[in-house]
């Protein structure tokens, strides 16, 4: 009775473990599947069978939730990839690069916070590659946050040991130099100037071309109401309607300079921003590519 | 993208699946896939076909599911993405069948893809390597893809050829030649409009080069502008406001007379570019209707 009990225990034991290496089997072909699609850039496809592995645990979780962020990065959607990316556990052997690049995502969207977060929750050995590059993406959000006295804080430990990212170190602290050398036009400034010049707000905002034309429309529409004036007097109609249609220029012209100079600056800081990103990943794609 | 065409294509091309000779074999190997596509499942189904191409090792299959994948994909309006993966089966060197439905679906999703000169040289290779096939929907296409270029003189050829080839009917014939030349007349004047002759008549003569493109009102408008703008001037400068008449009259009727120059030119191009849409549109209504005669008979 007992044996017969222990021969049933083992055989069902070997068949519990036989669909278990199956499922495991069926799983791995899955996901070399979904890696061919991957490779040949059918992002939609490879997304739709991860989304079915949604299920699966432990391991195969932590890959499902790798492919699914880096093919997400892949097409740009760096939200949703800072998400799936987030959610790789630290046995994975892909932990770091996920961390690294699910923060660089957020600081791409513009959550620069929540970018600095994830990234001083990265446990780092001291002295190691991992702890450099760091120090790094953190000087980077802090730059991006115009946060200068935390990006003196991470730059001062720059050191350029590590040869993938050395060159962007070098950069960073370009960019914070362009930052302090920049001056920034003031909206408010540029209007004034424009109401005692028409146009030299604009070339005080570094739109010189801009500022030479509005100069010179505004000069010809203030010659062609004196002209009426001399003509007709200050109470003509004709003198009147010039008048006042030179007076809208006008008062456009000082709106339009302040709106240019705020221009200016967000045109800068786009700049600068575009920068930065560019530095913070090319470390990431030379470390972990 | 020649929208107005597509509709018309869709119905023949599109719905019709190809015929690929399978063994009962292959059938269970699609039988998954085809169960989708049946179902309308199509971006479900080119994945299954996908994964048959990724799976099986022989290259007749590979090629089958990769055509299957392209109908697929067809059906989605992908025709990019069809035409690149179709690349994937110009070395497959099993039967002429195959390699002949690889090519014309390549050519297809060309002209689909609104890459008319790549389909035409697609069909010419495809006439020259499977010339012994039946090649009614490479008539079809050929004919869609040099009406698409406007090569009207070739397009004529080509149709003689096309019926002489399923029909003995020199009435038909002569009936078919009269209605393309009479879809062609309709037109005519369409084709010959031109966006620097536009220009041209609208520096001499203001608001003729709109005229000119088929736009009476905005040539009317165009010259009232400009011979207004001018009568500021004069009655400024014979009241003695010279400096205001110089910029509040000459000023605006410059700008009326060069933006009057460029607007002709422009709406020459668009007008030319809407009316041989319409052209194209009634073009492929009429190769359709060619081609539904061709197939009864």
């Amino acid at each position: 009775m007992k044996l017969s009990f222990a021969v049933v225990l083992i055989v069902m034991t070997g068949f519990a473990q036989a669909r278990e290496a199956d499922e495991n089997y069926t799983l791995r072909k899955e996901i070399d599947f979904i890696l061919h699609l991957i490779a040949r850039e059918d992002f939609d496809a490879g997304l739709h069978l991860l989304d079915r592995l949604d299920k699966v645990d432990g391991a195969l979780k932590d890959s499902v939730n790798y492919l699914s962020g880096w093919v997400m990065y892949r097409q740009k959607n760096l939200e949703m990839s800072a998400l799936k990316l987030l959610k790789v556990r630290e046995e994975s052997p892909v932990f770091y690069k996920s961390r690294f690049f699910g923060a660089y995502n957020l600081a791409h969207v513009g959550r620069h916070q929540h970018a600095q977060n994830t990234l001083t929750q990265i446990p780092v050995t001291p002295d190691s590659m991992h702890e450099a590059m760091q120090r790094f993406q953190l000087s980077g959000v802090a730059l991006l946050q115009n946060d200068f006295d935390t990006f003196h804080k991470h730059a001062s430990l720059f050191d350029g040991r590590f040869h993938v990212m050395a060159q962007q170190e070098h950069n960073m602290l370009m960019h914070r130099q362009r930052f302090e050398a920049t001056r920034t036009p003031s909206p408010f400034l540029a209007g004034m100037l424009s109401a005692a010049v028409p146009g030299l707000g604009r070339v005080y905002a570094g739109k010189s071309s801009e500022g030479i034309i509005s100069f010179l429309y505004l000069a010809a529409m203030g010659l062609t109401t004196y002209d009426f004036y001399r003509g007709g007097g200050a109470g003509s109609p004709i003198f009147i309607i010039s008048a006042s249609v030179t007076g809208i220029f006008y008062a456009g012209n000082i709106y339009g300079s302040a709106v240019a100079a705020r221009r200016v600056n967000q045109e800068f800081r786009h700049e600068m921003e575009q920068r930065i990103l560019f530095d913070m990943h090319i470390p990431l794609r030379n470390a972990f590519n | 993208m020649k929208w107005n065409n597509v509709f018309c294509l869709i119905c023949i091309f599109l719905c019709a699946t190809p015929l690929i000779n399978r063994t009962f074999a292959d059938e269970k190997v699609f039988e998954k896939a085809d169960a989708l596509f049946a179902s309308g499942n199509y971006f479900e189904a080119s994945i299954e076909y996908e994964r048959v191409l990724f799976l099986s090792e022989s290259s007749k299959i590979r090629t089958i599911a990769n055509l299957q994948k392209v109908q697929a994909l067809k059906q989605l309006g992908e025709f990019g993405k069809a035409r690149n993966d179709l690349q994937r089966s110009f070395h497959f060197r099993g039967d002429d069948s195959l390699r002949f439905e690889v090519l014309y679906q390549y050519a297809f999703c060309l002209y689909m893809d609104n890459r008319s000169d790549e389909a035409y040289a697609t069909l010419l290779q495809l006439k020259h390597a499977f010339g012994h096939l039946p090649l009614q929907r490479y008539f079809l296409l050929r004919a869609m893809v040099l009406a698409d270029l406007q090569q009207w003189e070739d397009l004529r050829t080509h149709l003689e050829s096309w019926i002489t080839m399923y029909l003995d009917d020199d009435a038909f014939l002569q009936s078919t030649f009269e209605r393309y030349d009479n879809i062609l007349s309709d037109f005519e004047k369409v084709l010959s409009i031109d966006k620097q002759r536009a220009r041209l008549r609208s520096t001499f003569v203001p608001g003729l080069g709109q005229i000119y493109a088929g736009e009476v009102g905005w040539g009317l408008l165009n010259g009232f502008s400009q011979l207004a703008s001018l009568a500021a001037f004069g009655v400024m400068a014979y009241n003695g406001y010279y400096i205001a008449s110089f910029f509040a009259g000459l000023g605006p009727w410059q700008s009326f007379y060069f933006g009057g120059i460029n607007h002709a030119g422009e709406l020459a191009a668009i007008n030319k570019n809407s009316r041989l849409d319409e052209l194209q549109t009634a073009m492929s209504v009429f190769l359709l209707a060619v081609d539904a005669y061709l197939a009864d008979s």
